[in-house]
């Protein structure tokens, strides 16, 4: 389980991003973050990824507190940050530096498969697609196979097939190692296909407005009725969390659509 | 006849590339391309002395390349001009690995630490203001005319590109991409040798090679403050005696090594860079 308690973020230069944070996220969950651009949402994840210490609170998984880089904590940055001078499986294969030759290959092949790029295996990520890098960096972050995933706009900057397919992928992933999903997007459709349960986060400071349980089973229909229904409910707590906090901060949830 | 010759062999191994597969094409197209460069020079070589043996021109002061090259034959079958190379190129083998030695770690130093950079890199600016040439003098009176003092000054030239190479790598190298590091949990060591090493090796690269050529550039001066052998020597000796050929000749020679060293550290470096993603069209 994954818990953060009473969390502040202030920055050096008096930034306050993040303030009075909780959260409680089950094993195995699947938990989106939605908001506007910077409302805190990175903030966030770079707390709990331990790249970042919050200046007030705590974070936890299961008995620990995390205040450096976790090996049970994997993160997929917005951009796929793969190490141009490493092979596509190499690429993969980076955090498993500690383990036995064997166990790491055994490990890549797995994932490698799992993403279906067996193909690219021996490739420079010059030569991948945008959408091929970001599988690989999904991958390479669920090689050490985590507990806990979090994902920070993963699929922002591709284009709709290619985000839609992606997002099939992460459920796949999902479905055959079962981490912990920490999602955060300003992509009101993918939080209501993907996740269990969605957070909605106002900006300056960031803290959590509205909490919607989507109540939906898997696999969903990407654009029926129930999908669509959900992206309603986000998009009205999205709104009405506005008209709440009408404090001259900008109208419209622009980047939520 | 030879310039033909290289045209018509870069174009046929293009066409020949153009059926082979992907994997085989960038090494004939590199043959061709690499005959390509002789072009030039051939070219110009056969005008100077097509314009001297038809009377055009002298070649008094500006010898004809025939007897250019039976200088240099000449005091290559003495063996003499092998001395002269190994003489000059063991100097600036020297000098180099000095220069580079001191210029990686302390250009790693200050790249590092903004403490060892804030001490040391103003200084090193300032000194690197002063032409080189000008420590001459000073290196003659503390190091004294012999292997020495030359070697240092080669190891001054080669250090200044090599250190602001270093320095400039490690400071430009992406945060994004250390993060990555960090999430792994590298260590210090690690961070340096899996993610700052590859990070700026190709900047390294080309500073290594600026600082070769700046190695053969200061090598002829350390040869002309006294010395008895190497190529610069046959420069000044070349002066002294009116042999304009024999100069010419050790010009040609300083064309050669350099273009083949450069082409050796290139060669050497490269199988570590095939990663780049360049702006270089790679076939």
């Amino acid at each position: 389980m994954l818990l953060v308690e009473k969390v502040d973020k202030v920055y050096p230069n008096g930034a306050e991003a993040l303030e009075n944070v909780s959260l409680r996220v089950n094993a195995g969950e699947i938990v989106a973050v939605v908001g506007g651009s910077g409302c805190g949402k990175s903030t966030l994840l770079r707390l709990i990824a331990g790249l970042d210490r919050p200046t007030h609170g705590r974070i936890r998984l299961d008995t620990e507190t995390i205040e450096a880089p976790h090996p049970a904590v994997g993160l997929v940055f917005q951009e796929p940050r793969l190490l141009p001078w490493l092979t596509v499986a190499q690429n993969i294969g980076f955090g498993l530096s500690d383990r036995a030759n064997q166990e790491r290959d055994d490990l890549v092949c797995e994932v490698l498969q799992r993403v279906g790029l067996v193909d690219c295996a021996s490739n420079w990520p010059r030569e991948l697609s945008g959408g091929q890098a970001q599988r690989v960096a999904i991958a390479r972050a669920l090689a050490p196979r985590p507990k806990v995933l979090l994902l920070d706009e993963p699929f922002s900057a591709l284009d709709a097939f290619t985000r839609a397919s992606l997002q099939e992928h992460v459920l796949d992933l999902w479905n055959a190692f079962r981490p912990t999903l920490l999602l955060v997007t300003h992509d009101v459709e993918e939080a209501a296909f993907l996740a269990d349960r969605v957070l909605v986060m106002r900006p300056r400071p960031g803290r959590f407005v509205a909490e919607i349980d989507l109540g939906l089973a898997r696999p969903r229909e990407r654009y029926g009725p129930e999908v669509e229904a959900t992206k309603r409910r986000i998009l009205g707590a999205l709104d009405r969390s506005l008209r709440l906090h009408p404090k001259g901060e900008e109208l419209a949830p622009a980047a939520a659509i | 006849m030879v310039t033909m010759t290289a045209i018509e062999t870069s174009h046929l191994a293009e066409e020949k590339s153009a059926v082979t597969t992907r994997s085989e094409a960038p090494s004939r197209r590199v043959s061709g391309r690499f005959l390509l460069g002789f072009v030039l020079p051939v070219l110009l070589a056969l005008i100077w002395e097509a314009a001297v043996r038809f009377g055009f021109a002298q070649g008094r002061l500006m010898p004809p390349p025939s007897r250019i090259f039976a200088t240099l034959y000449d005091l290559a079958i003495t063996g003499e001009l092998f001395r002269h190379i190994a003489v000059t190129t063991a100097r600036v083998a020297a000098g180099f690995v000095v220069g580079v030695l001191a210029a990686t770690l302390i250009g790693a130093l200050a790249g590092a630490s903004r403490l060892a950079r804030d001490l040391v890199d103003p200084t090193l600016q300032g000194l690197r203001a002063v032409p080189s040439i000008a420590w001459v003098p000073l290196f003659i009176l503390w190091f004294g005319i012999f292997e020495q003092s030359k070697i240092i000054l080669i190891a001054v030239g080669c250090f200044f590109p090599v250190y602001l190479g270093m320095l400039g790598a490690i400071l430009s190298v992406d945060r994004k991409v250390v993060e990555v590091g960090r999430i792994f949990r590298l260590s210090t060591f690690g961070l340096v040798f899996r993610i700052l090493l590859p990070a700026i090796l190709p900047t390294y690269v080309v500073s290594l090679r600026a600082g070769l050529g700046l190695g053969w550039m200061f090598v002829v001066a350390a040869e002309f403050m006294g010395a008895s052998e190497g190529l610069g020597y046959l420069l000044v000796d070349g002066q002294q005696l009116g042999k304009p050929d024999q100069i010419l000749a050790a010009i040609l020679t300083f064309a050669v090594l350099g273009k083949l060293t450069d082409g050796l550290l290139a060669a050497a470096s490269a199988p570590f860079l095939t990663w780049q993603d360049t702006f270089a069209p790679r076939n």
